[in-house]
């Protein structure tokens, strides 16, 4: 979108008579949903700040420290204020060490401005928290930190002690990523037999709609916690067959293969509808007796006059991907908690046992950026929709 | 109506039949054999091993088994659970019961909410209120159920200690946790009745949050499109008074759809009850389900899964009946 239009703007103050382009009138109608563009807005800056996650996040993904711990610490308080001379100064922090309440017992944490001030540093080095840019480009450069013994937790820590703002970082890889690649496999699937049903009609489109009708009568909750259960188990025959060993890499692509599973079928029947009303029109006869083959005329006349509903329910259908792969790692069968993080899996910690909320408020900070993903994918679908529709135009 | 109700179900049967042989090849992903830790339990004897084998044809292939089980469907009979000991049918009616109860609740409350909320912002289209409740609306689609639990849970700790200082007490304004109290045996019917109810709010309220919003959303834009048409201009020279017209006129036009997707509601209703009963530990189906993976209980996943379907599917048939109620322009014939 945004090359669109830089691409447009120059063109159109030297070529007034010309008219738009399809996609320049989709372009002008959308940026008139300010909601639709903040949403998009957002969507660009989470990807971003995710792409970068190794970079920003001060800390690995399961970076933490065994002694001093630093289990269930809140976040770091930071100061602006030199306490010498009462005026504002770079942020810096305390160390911060765990202490006994005195009457409760609890595990407290308790600045110690003894040790002198901390401040935060950026662009350091810290060899110990390597990363790969978009797993190409290895490096250590962070943008912020501290020097130890401090550290700096902005959203706190979990039960291991490891920072709960690097994981917010590195889960959004997982759970903003599995959105767009599943949304990918039900597009595939969903066009491929809706349109092979649409086309040809008869017993094949009995059939495949029979197919979606079964896949829609289970529970599609239910449905996906059996499958992500067991096909997680690298014991399962198909994993057999195929010598997996299920490992994190595999188990990622399985949830995004079954979530595209389940979610197909609504796609299909709607592509399916549309080429039932397309393929008695004009053009399409016209293509047919010209001699084009079938799956040219499919492909090549049918399908892209489907374009516009398609993209917007691809759209829809993203939030709730990421709604799935959340989730399947809240109950523990989504990706592998050892080496991935994900949103759900992190508002899985603060239901662990024995953890009381009130305490650790701090580990409910993931779900905030699962809501802005959600609410801007909807958002930018919205937009796109009145965007697309003529009869919308204003 | 009756032919059409025949003709309805007998046009599930396939699809139910579908979904068991779905439903039976999933569970054939269960890594070796469902025995196998019976096998090993020194408490089970031989014999009893060889029979179970027979009785599920675990020596055949797969599709004999199929129809040994579907034959054992057909006589209402869902297998045995092999971790509880008992018949499946045992294990899975009390959790099913409890996430209907559940659901039920939240869809009470669903049409409580939502569509007082959807006739008010239509008839004051464009007001200060019907922004708010857009805004809203767009927030209850956008938060995970799950995640709403555990905040409201984190809600009613954080004003149980901020109220604790003024007015002495230790108990929270709302229970976060379980389906009953601990002294639930000793309760009278009436008082158990209560004490479920009182323990479903939060859930039930959290598992309706993005029904609400969706719903009050779609009966707006009906309602607003009924109250410009010709019928309502007419009872408004007839100088009938705007309640009667906003509810006995337009929102029985408006709520056709909406009965439409009564059907459409209780997969997500389910689904989405089924995080809830997690955070909040309600005995529901999902954490049972859960366990039964755990344990590879098999039986007892075909048995959550058969029986949901058929909830599902009966659900979506009462919806079909009540819409041709609704709607005296569907025809059954």
């Amino acid at each position: 979108m945004a090359d669109a239009a830089k691409s447009l703007t120059p063109r159109k103050s030297k070529q007034v008579e010309r008219s738009k382009s399809q996609a320049q009138i989709v372009w002008e109608q959308f940026r008139k949903h300010k909601a639709a563009l903040i949403g998009g807005g957002i969507l660009i800056f989470m990807y971003l700040v995710t792409a970068f996650a190794g970079f920003i996040a001060p800390y690995g993904i399961n970076e933490y420290r065994r002694r001093p711990a630093t289990d269930f610490q809140p976040p770091t308080k930071i100061h602006w204020i030199d306490p010498d001379t009462g005026r504002l100064t770079r942020p810096f922090i305390y160390n911060v060490v765990s202490d006994r309440d005195p009457v409760t017992r609890q595990k407290v944490y308790v600045e110690k401005p003894e040790e002198g001030k901390f401040p935060i540093r950026f662009f350091i080095n810290r060899p110990e928290a390597s990363y790969k840019l978009f797993g190409l480009f290895e490096s250590d450069l962070h943008l912020f930190g501290v020097d130890e013994p401090a550290r700096i937790f902005l959203w706190g820590t979990n039960n291991l002690g490891k920072d709960v703002f690097s994981r917010v970082l590195y889960g959004g890889q997982v759970s903003l990523m599995i959105g767009i690649i599943a949304v990918w496999i039900s597009f595939f699937l969903g066009l491929f037999f809706g349109g092979v049903a649409g086309f040809y009609g008869g017993i094949v489109d009995d059939i495949i709609m029979r197919i979606i009708e079964i896949i829609d009568a289970i529970p599609g909750l239910f449905l996906l916690i059996t499958l992500s259960a067991l096909l997680r188990d690298p014991r399962n025959p198909i994993a057999q067959t195929f010598g997996l060993k299920m490992n994190s890499a595999q188990v990622f692509f399985m949830i995004v293969l079954v979530l595209g599973f389940i979610g197909w079928g609504g796609l299909a029947r709607v592509i399916r509808g549309q080429i039932l009303s397309m393929r008695e029109l004009d053009y399409a006869n016209a293509a047919k007796s010209l001699g084009a083959s079938e799956s040219r005329i499919i492909w090549r006349h049918l399908l892209p006059g489907t374009a516009s509903y398609v993209i917007v329910s691809l759209t829809l259908a993203i939030p709730g991907f990421i709604l799935g792969e959340t989730g399947l790692s809240f109950i523990g069968l989504g990706p592998s908690e050892v080496d991935t993080s994900s949103w759900g899996i992190m508002l899985r910690d603060a239901t662990a046992r024995g953890i009381s909320i009130q305490f650790v408020p701090w580990l409910l900070l993931p779900g905030i950026p699962i809501f802005f993903a959600i609410l801007s994918w909807n958002l930018v679908g919205d937009g796109l929709r009145d965007a697309l529709d003529p009869k919308k135009r204003r | 109506m009756i032919p059409y109700i025949i003709r309805r179900i007998i046009h599930l049967i396939p699809t139910f039949i579908g979904a068991t042989l779905l439903a039976f090849i999933i569970s054939q992903l269960v890594p070796g054999d469902f025995l196998n830790s019976m096998r090993l339990s020194p408490d089970v004897r031989p014999e009893t091993i060889a029979r179970l084998e027979q009785s599920f044809g675990l020596d055949k292939p797969w599709y004999t088994q199929y129809f040994l089980w579907m034959g054992s469907l057909l006589r209402f009979d869902l297998g045995q659970s092999f971790s509880g000991n008992q018949p499946v049918s045992a294990v899975i009616t009390k959790p099913i019961i409890n996430s209907l109860i559940l659901v039920g609740i939240s869809l009470i409350m669903l049409y409580a909410v939502a569509i007082p909320l959807g006739v008010f912002s239509a008839v004051r289209q464009y007001s200060v209120a019907d922004q708010i409740i857009s805004a809203v609306s767009y927030f209850g689609l956008a938060i995970p159920n799950f995640f709403f639990a555990q905040v409201l849970i984190l809600c009613i700790f954080l004003f149980r200690s901020f109220t604790r200082e003024y007015f002495d007490y230790n108990q929270l304004i709302l229970p976060v946790a379980q389906m009953t109290s601990s002294n639930y045996d000793t309760l009278t019917a009436f008082g158990k009745f209560k004490d479920v109810l009182w323990h479903a709010l939060m859930p039930a309220f959290v598992v309706a949050t993005s029904g609400i919003a969706g719903l009050t959303r779609i009966l707006r834009g009906q309602m607003i499109e009924q109250l410009s048409s010709d019928y309502i201009r007419t009872a408004r020279s007839k100088g009938l008074d705007e309640r009667k017209i906003n509810y006995k006129h337009a929102l029985r036009i408006a709520i056709i759809p909406f009965v439409a997707t009564i059907g459409a509601l209780l997969p997500g209703l389910i689904g989405g009850a089924g995080l809830v009963e997690i955070v909040v530990s309600w005995p529901g189906i999902t954490p049972t389900l859960l366990q039964a993976l755990t344990a590879q209980d098999i039986y007892v996943v075909l048995g959550f899964l058969i029986i949901s379907t058929l909830l599902l599917m009966i659900g979506n048939l009462i919806s079909d009946l009540l819409l041709a109620v609704v709607d005296p322009r569907i025809r059954y014939n």
